[in-house]
Order: structure tokens, then sequence, then C-alpha cells
């Protein structure tokens, strides 16, 4: 039984059960990971994961339900529950309508065969090679890396008599070195994620957290004031997924929960600053040919040379503000879960390049501050991102100097989308954001000096 | 269940495994999201599946399936025990895993209330009431969202050492946020409960109220100011002490990050620490809270666990593994987000114990500083040894006295620095909100808690 068979087979099966609309979304993913601790392989593992996820939809109420199988008396369950609890919530009529079927554009770049015919043997060979990489220095303690292989088949169905369907592969690595010198202890990371097997990837992930481990023993502490920023690709997509990719979910506009309420058409950036939301990046983790909802998957300009210039619409909010849906309804990113009810998401945020190499932009900012690292997430009602400096470097003669101990650094978000005086030329792909580095001219930081 | 557990774990070390567990779960839960007076999806999850892992020589397999046939855990099996030798082939540190206690017992979480036998009606008209006790305390309260989840399911954990555990767990939780509106400002506030239990805890007063606080928390918050940055005395409250406790301590002390050569507190044991006042505990035997748990998820019993005990260093939380490689007992701290998923040590209910200070006499002791209330998350790297979180709001501290409100203040630290500048414990102690903590893609539910707790050179985060 194909899985669009068994997708178009449930949503009859609902619609039976007197729903008024529904989508059914089967999957079933296959994936194996490797993992290294302190050199040495650790763990191999293996799963399969298929499952039904159903939406029915009545009076405007949503339902969702799934169940972790593809059995008939599963699926029958799931059906029933899935419209009963439709029918216990409230009516909504801002609901207008699942997507009529559209014709999905064909791209490139979203299976490789050679993720799917991957084996452990195989994942264990290359882990180790990424620890080799990661650990060759004598000022390297520990090696943790890990590598993950996914493959999913996506069958997407709805009550209007749309089907489509796709083959999703991701490849990730990561590695991390822990270095020591005398009492000082630091640790350096990187990592790629991509719908293709990239072998370039495990040496550069290995290399980079290497160095990083490194680089970060010689430390110092600077004194709280405001200082030019330039911010690694590894931080700006950290806080860009948040500040752009959440600021403009138009769930989030429409309720006045988001500092870009009501800024639509508005400068929030410097000129120099272009955003688009690129679902149909080739071998991009965020790539796909439709979105959640069956929506043809396109690119959606939101920040258009400093002026905000698109929400993020899913079906449900394209209607209540009776705009097309940008086709940016969700069920995950690299691989596709039946587990959760869609919602909006970007797929690739993808940041324009400037013309400014990393030597002009560090050579430009004496004095200031390098942050490559932080977990921070903005505060998207009140537009203010403050977070550690968890990897970060002075900036002196020129070049990044020792790292700093125990610093936060805090901005209004319009702010530092406004100060971006410089942007690099080449980009790099983390927490599914493309961009380059850029410099923020002025921030608060915190010191411990 | 229990029979075809047996049968996997003897098919697992038939095939080469010198250890074998597996956790197969059966269960079903709901989760109902209310958006500005509308239900936005309601939710009902089943799921079941197993995840079987073998142990060859240094290195580990793992297998998981969704099929309970009898065939198909079999084939699990096949599948990390292979994994396991192709991992070991390449393994450079070997070890073993000691021979531990076969455990035999069924345990059923108190529940007085089964949420399975709760109308799904009943329970959208619970969190319409959140959602409409935030709407209803003041126009300025502009978008609201409540939500609940339960939980309930049957977990079998068997293991080659002949243990089998059937666990009966049931949880819920409500939770709200609240986003008010004042001209061009928005601030948002919430507020949660949960804990092991039935539908009974939605019942109670506090559970009925957390719309309420969530709503008050945002309005505050609209004449509140954005932090200042620099090194303040912070007296943190009973949740950024627990967060305190969880992100600055707590990580640092799990044994994987230890064997990893990933802690600072690596070969640290009997070494000061912390101010003499400071005790550091995590226990997953604490009744009615999130984190509860009797047996972990590799069928050790829970206990206990004293981190740090007036300043010093007392020890770290263990699985089987790191037990039998650091030649001590294990101490039951291993857990899984679910059945997919292999267990990793974690936390469970983590707090700082308290001191003798009245929370009153603590604030006017302090000349000028930071009143640092409330959590919105926080996080460590322990080979970095720093750590920071983020506050819901703070008020300036001018000679003993509270002052101006802040929002948003991120704090940060160093591990080894940070509970060495504690300069006073109230005698406040409570657990408080309970939270979810994330590591190796794995969620679980823990509680934190302390008492007021006063720290003198904390970096605060902030805009001016």
């Amino acid at each position: 039984m194909t899985l669009a068979y068994l997708s178009e087979e449930t949503v009859k099966a609902v619609m039976r059960l007197g729903a008024d609309e529904c989508d059914v979304i089967v999957a079933q993913t296959n994936s194996i990971s490797v993992e290294i601790e302190r050199g040495s392989v650790k763990q191999a593992s293996s799963s399969i994961d298929p499952g039904v996820g159903i939406r029915a939809i009545s009076g405007g109420s949503s339902g969702f339900a799934f169940c972790t199988d593809h059995e008939p008396a599963s699926i029958k369950k799931t059906a029933e529950l899935a419209v009963s609890l439709a029918k216990s919530g409230t009516a909504d009529t801002d609901f207008r309508g699942l997507p009529h079927p559209s014709k999905p554009k064909t791209i490139s770049g979203l299976f490789d065969p050679k993720v799917a015919d991957m084996t452990p043997d195989a994942g264990v060979e290359m882990i180790s090679r990424v620890a080799d990489v990661t650990g060759d220095d004598k000022r390297i303690t520990s090696v943790m890396a890990g590598l993950g292989m996914s493959v999913c088949r996506v069958s997407l169905a709805n009550s209007h008599g749309l089907v489509a369907e796709q083959e999703l592969s991701s490849f990730d690595v990561f590695a991390e070195a822990v270095a020591h010198s005398n009492s000082t202890m630091f640790s350096g990371f990187d990592g790629s994620s991509s719908r293709r097997l990239d072998l370039s990837q495990l040496d550069s992930a290995g290399l980079s957290a290497r160095e990083h481990a490194i680089n970060g023993l010689r430390q110092t502490k600077i004194e709280t004031g405001d200082y030019a920023i330039v911010v690694d690709p590894l931080a700006a997509g950290m806080i860009l997924a948040d500040a752009i990719g959440g600021g403009t979910n138009a769930e989030a506009v429409q309720r006045k929960r988001s500092y870009l309420t009501g800024k639509m058409g508005q400068m929030i950036g410097s000129e120099s600053i272009t955003i688009v939301d690129d679902p149909l990046l080739q071998w991009a983790v965020g790539s796909t040919s439709f979105d959640g909802e069956g929506t043809a998957a396109r690119p959606t300009t939101l920040v258009d040379s400093g002026r905000l210039s698109s929400y993020l619409y899913d079906s449900y909010t394209a209607g209540k503000d009776s705009v097309e849906s940008t086709g940016n309804s969700s069920r995950g990113g690299a691989v596709w879960s039946y587990r959760h009810p869609p919602s909006i998401s970007t797929s690739n945020l993808v940041v324009k390049n400037g013309s400014s190499s990393m030597d002009e932009m560090i050579k430009e900012s004496d004095g200031g501050v390098y942050l490559r690292v932080t977990f921070d997430h903005p505060n998207l009602a009140t537009g203010e991102f403050s977070g550690l400096m968890m990897e970060s470097y002075v900036i002196e003669d020129g070049a990044l100097g020792p790292s700093i101990r125990q610093s936060t650094v805090g901005i209004g978000l319009i702010e530092l989308l406004s100060r971006i005086d410089m942007i690099g030329r080449e980009s790099k792909d983390y927490f599914g954001v493309r961009t380059p580095a850029f410099r923020i001219s002025n921030a608060r930081v915190a010191g411990s000096a | 269940m229990e029979d075809l557990a047996q049968k996997t774990i003897e098919h697992a070390t038939g095939l080469g495994a010198q250890f074998a567990d597996l956790r197969i779960e059966d269960s079903q839960g709901t989760n109902i999201v209310v958006m500005d007076g509308k239900t936005k999806t309601v939710t009902a999850r089943l799921s079941k599946g197993c995840g079987v892992r073998a142990f060859v020589g240094g290195a580990w397999g793992f297998s998981v399936t969704n099929d309970l046939s009898l065939k198909s855990l079999r084939l699990a099996a096949e599948s990390a025990v292979r994994m396991a030798k192709v991992a070991e082939s390449r393994a450079k540190i070997k070890f073993e895993i000691e021979c531990g206690k076969a455990e035999h017992a069924t345990e059923v979480y108190r529940c007085d209330e089964r949420p399975g036998e709760i109308s799904v009606e009943e329970k959208v008209g619970f969190v319409m009431d959140l959602d409409k006790s935030m709407k209803s305390i003041n126009p300025k309260i502009t978008s609201t969202n409540a939500r609940y989840d339960d939980f309930e399911g049957i977990r079998i954990v068997a293991n080659s050492f002949g243990t089998l555990l059937r666990t009966e767990d049931t949880w819920t939780l409500g939770a709200c946020s609240a986003w008010a509106k004042d001209g061009e400002v928005i601030q948002r506030g919430h507020h949660s409960v949960g804990s092991v239990g039935g539908y009974e805890l939605m019942r109670q007063e506090d559970s009925i109220a957390i719309g309420r606080t969530a709503a008050e928390q945002a309005l505050r918050l609209l004449d509140s100011k954005p932090a200042p940055a620099g090194k303040f005395t912070c007296i943190l409250d009973n949740v950024m002490t627990g967060l305190l406790a969880h992100e600055a301590f707590g990580h640092a002390c799990e044994a994987d990050a230890i064997l990893q050569g990933a802690s600072v507190l690596e070969g640290r044991i009997g070494e000061k620490v912390a101010s003499d006042e400071i005790s550091l505990i995590d226990d997953p035997r604490v009744e009615g809270s999130f984190g509860y748990f009797s047996y972990d998820w590799e069928g050790v019993p829970s206990s206990k666990h004293v981190l740090i005990e007036n300043g010093i260093l007392k020890g770290f939380l263990h699985n089987l593994e790191t037990s039998s490689r650091m030649g001590i007992p294990p101490n039951g701290s291993a857990r899984s987000e679910n059945y997919g998923s292999p267990p990793i040590i974690r936390m469970s209910n983590t707090y700082i114990a308290g001191g003798d200070w009245d929370r009153e006499e603590l604030i006017r002791d302090t000349p000028d500083g930071l009143l640092i209330k409330g959590a919105q998350y926080g996080y460590v790297e322990p080979s970095k040894g720093q750590f920071m979180f983020k506050c819901d709001e703070a008020y300036e501290i001018v000679k003993g006295e509270l002052g101006q409100r802040y929002r948003d203040a991120s704090l940060s630290g160093v591990i080894l620095e940070v509970l060495g500048h504690v300069s006073g414990l109230a005698n406040d102690f409570k657990m408080t909100d309970p939270g979810y903590c994330g590591k190796h893609g794995q969620s679980a539910r823990t509680t934190d808690g302390g008492p007021h707790m006063r720290i003198d050179e904390v970096v605060v985060g902030g805009l001016t």
C-alpha cells in the first residue's frame, strides 16, 4: 500500500465521520546516528518511525490526532479521535478553509540517494575521521562528535483533493573539542546540516571545533560599555531565526504578540539588509516542494532593503488577513513529523550577502567584539535581545584577540538590524538561516572586568 | 508486554550483547491550546513503541521500532546488537557494565482522577476558563494563550540483570501566557502548574489561578524599563535560585559530562566549590512534583542525591555506565524522553536548601543591587564553565528598599565562582514551577527550587 493511497483513503474515512474538512499526513522516517565520546565511538543507533497525523476541521475548530503505525485499526481510532476532538472545540469563523490543490514546483536537492544508502559501518568510519581531525592537537583533551542521517517519505492529502508526496533526506554532523592549558579549559564546536551527503563538511566541522577550542584558551575580561560587534554566522543564525522567523510569524502579528506588529512597509533595518524565506534552495535542510498543508512552496521576501515587506502565513492566518498563504505551514524541518499539527515556521531564511570581507569587518572594528556563539532568544513581544556571549573575542590590532570571559550583550532588535553597517560576502547555514557575518556598529555589552 | 520484553532481552544477549535493556511504552495524551477565547487545536497522542539497547565491549547499539510484535522486537534487538558491534569495532575506550541487582516491581504513580476518564469537553472548558480569567482582568490584556497537557502511559523497563519493571505514569500540566499592551509597549507574563498525578491537580486553587498570575505579571511589566548592564549584587527569588541550581551546577554534576571530559567539575569531589552555607540536592523522590520518578529508565531505584553539602562537592548523578566506569553504585539518574531515545543522565527536582535569613531582612541588608524574579529559561556549557539564565522581572534595590522595575535581565556566571559569591540564604525555601529540561535533543520534566539567595558580583546583561 503506497503512502499516497493511505493518505487519500484516510481523508475519505475522516470525511465519512462528519468532518467539514481534513488533512492527513502519512510519513515514515528511517534514521541512523553515530556518536563519539571522548574520542571513542560510543553509540550507534537506528530507528524506523512510521505514523499518521490527522487534522479534522469542524465549524472552523481543529482536532488533531496521531498514531505511531500505519495499521488500519490504529488509523480508524485516530480518525475518530481527530473528528471528535474537532467537534469538542470552539467554532472559529476566521478559518477560511484548507488549501486547494496547486501544482508544487519540482525542485532538485530534496533527496540524496547516497544518504539512503548509508550503512552504520560507513557512519562509524566517517565519524571516526571527524574525531581524528578534531582531536589532532595535544591541547585537545576530549572530542565529542555525532553524525545523523535520515530519510523521510511523506504523503499529504486533504479533503479538497490535494495529494502531494515527497522524499526528503538529511545529513547532520557536529564536532566539539575540549582544550586545556594549565588550569584553563575551553570548548569549541561546529557542525552542518544538509539534505545531501556532503563529505567536505566532516573535516571542516572538526577543524573549526578544534581551532575554536584552542583559540578560546587565551582569555580576558572586558568592561561594561558600548562596543562595535562583528556577528559570526553562527550567532547571527541563532538570533535571526527568532528575530525574523518568529517576529514575522503572522499568528504572532495578528495576535499583537510580535514587535513587528503594525510595522508592515516600515524600515526595520538598515538599507543593506534583505532577508528572504526561500524553500527552494538546493540541498538546504528547510527546502521543500510544498508546505505542511500542501501549498506550493515559494520564496517570500520578508525584509527588502531594510523595509518589512511580508509576514509568514499559513492558510488560517492568510484567510484572516485576506491574503495568499506564503506556504509557511510547517511539519518539521529537515524531516517531517506526523506527531504535531502544522504551525507557521520559516523554511530557509536567507540573508543577502554584502560586499565586505571578514578581514575588512574586523579591521573596521578595532576595540570591538567578535561574537561567535550565543544560545539566547530575543523577547519577541518587546523586541529586545539580551544574551550571554558564550564564545566571543576582543578585536585588537585588526585581528581577533583573547576570548572574553563572562559577558553579555543587550540591544533592541530593530536597533540591531538598523545598526548593521557591514555585511560579509560569504554565507554559512546555521539553525535554518543562511547568513553572512555582519557588523553592528554599536551595542551594550556587560563585562566582568 | 512483560513477556515480550523478556524474550527480546534474551534474544539480544543470545546474539552477543554483554548487557541489554529496553523500554516498551504504550501511552496516550491530550493537548489543548486556547488562544484569544477560541480553541487553537485539540490534540490526542497515541504512541507506542520500543527502544532496545545493547552493549558490547565499550559501545552501545540502540534500535527503535513502533511495532510491538515479537517479530519486530526481535529485529530491533538484532539491529541493536549489530549497531553495538559496529560501534565497538572502532571504540578506543573499553569498559564493562557492572552486573546490577534485578528489580521487580509494579509502580502506579498516584492519580486520583485519570485524565483519560475526564471528557474532552470538560478539559476544553477548563482551558477556556483559564483563558477568560486572563482577559477579564484588564482591557490592556490584548492576547492570551492557555494550555493543558496530560499524559498516561505504561512503561516496561527490562534488562539482562533480570530487571522487569512496570510503571504506570500519569502527569498533568496547565500553563498560561498573557500579553499586555499599552501604547506601543507589549509585555508578556506567564505561569504554569504541573505534577505527576491526575486531573485532580487542575481542580486546585493554584491551577485555577495561573491565568490571573500570568496576566498580572504582563500588566506589571508594562511600566518596566530595560534592565541595566553591569555587575550587581543580586537577590534571586525562589524560582531563580532553583534555575541557578539546575543550570549553574546541576548539569556540571551529570557524570556523563565528567567522563566526556566536558565538565569543569571533573576531579573536584571533596573540594570546596561553594560558600559554606550551600547545599545542593537533586531528589526524584519529592512527592507531588513534576520531576518525580521512583525507578529510573534503566530500572535503578531513584534516590536523593546530595551534590554539594556545606560548600563541598560530594557526588555526581549517575547511570549504569558512569557508575560502572567510576566504580560507585548506580544512583538512578538515567531518563529517556520516550521509547525512541536512549536513557541519558538527567536531573529531576533540583534545589538549594534554605538558610537563616528572613527574606525582608536580606533585602534591607543590601545597600544596592537587584531583586531578580521569575524565570524564562537558562542554559549552560559545562565545558566552558559558563551559564546564563533570563528572568521575568527585576527590581532595583537602593539602600535596602525596592525601586524601579526592570524586565528581561539576563544573568551570567562562571560555574566554579558563582556559588562562592553567595552571601545570604533566606529561610523561605520552596519548590517552584514545573518545567522541561533539554539535553542532547531530549526533554525531561523537572522542578527546581530554593530560597531567596543573595549573590555578589553577578554580571547582568541589559540594554542600558
